[in-house]
């Protein structure tokens, strides 16, 4: 497997994705391609970073209001008897 | 062909059981708000677009055949009025989706350095927030939000590409597109500010 192959597979192998065989030829090029490592663990980190950083939900008093909003909406619903 | 079924939730969602729209909304609120925003980077439309959902869902729940589960027919709806309303922003155009062919021609990143900030340090840093917000703004929406979903939200290949009425296929290859773009503006972006720092220092 080359660079442009790892690349192109990256995301299937970070996901577990690939056959065995293609996810072995992976593994073996990141063994001896620094780059293509650097690629895939700042790729991973990536990920994280922003699964991290987008955890946060409605904040909790909006939240509440929102719900009441909706509650109120559906009570008032004309479509049902 | 999938199965039609009608779970004890659909049931008494459409009975008009307030317990069942409780648990509707605890188990959805949130992820829905999070796609929202992450899309439009505005907390008043995201709301927006959460209440409109649930509205959509708890409404049209009489013709609702099941096919999919509740939440990823509230998230197809929370993508689309999402894109509506990103569309309807003259001031800020959307960049356009790319076609969804296959990988072969994925460039070779360009950057090639470890990033010297742990996922903490980096959080921490209010310019770091600041270039990830940024950085998943400079994508296509389409991309932006199958991203959000499988690698924020956590959703199978399956799932999202249910949700935003994707093929596996387009879903996947908007998925790598996204991660390797987002690395690389994040990449070349810690390289800047590491040269920076060093002349600073």
């Amino acid at each position: 497997m080359n660079c442009q192959e790892l690349i192109t597979y990256l995301s299937d192998y970070i996901d577990r994705d690939l056959d065995e065989a293609l996810h072995a030829e992976a593994q073996q090029h990141l063994a001896t391609c620094h780059d293509c490592h650097v690629v895939l663990d700042t790729t991973q980190r990536t990920i994280l970073l922003y699964h991290e950083a987008y955890r946060g939900g409605i904040p909790q008093e909006r939240r509440s209001r929102l719900f009441d909003r909706l509650q109120r909406s559906l009570a008032d619903r004309t479509d049902c008897p | 062909m999938l199965a039609q079924t009608t779970t004890p939730e659909i049931s008494a969602l459409r009975a008009g059981d307030p317990a069942a729209f409780e648990q509707l909304f605890e188990a959805n609120a949130d992820r829905l708000y999070r796609l929202a925003y992450g899309l439009m980077r505005d907390s008043q439309a995201a709301e927006d677009v959460v209440q409109e959902s649930f509205l959509a869902v708890v409404r049209g729940i009489g013709s609702f055949e099941g096919r999919s589960s509740l939440s990823t027919w509230l998230y197809r709806v929370a993508f689309n009025a999402s894109i509506d309303r990103l569309r309807r922003r003259t001031e800020d155009p959307l960049p356009p989706d790319e076609p969804d062919e296959d990988l072969e021609g994925v460039r070779v990143p360009k950057t090639l350095v470890d990033w010297d900030l742990t996922p903490e340090q980096m959080l921490a840093d209010a310019e770091v927030r600041q270039q990830i917000d940024q950085a998943i703004h400079a994508l296509p929406p389409g991309q932006q939000a199958v991203f959000l979903l499988r690698d924020v939200e956590g959703l199978s290949t399956e799932e999202a590409a249910e949700a935003l009425g994707l093929s596996i296929t387009a879903t996947k290859v908007r998925l790598h597109r996204a991660r390797l773009q987002l690395r690389e503006l994040l990449a070349d972006y810690f390289h800047e500010r590491h040269a920076r720092r060093g002349k600073g220092a």
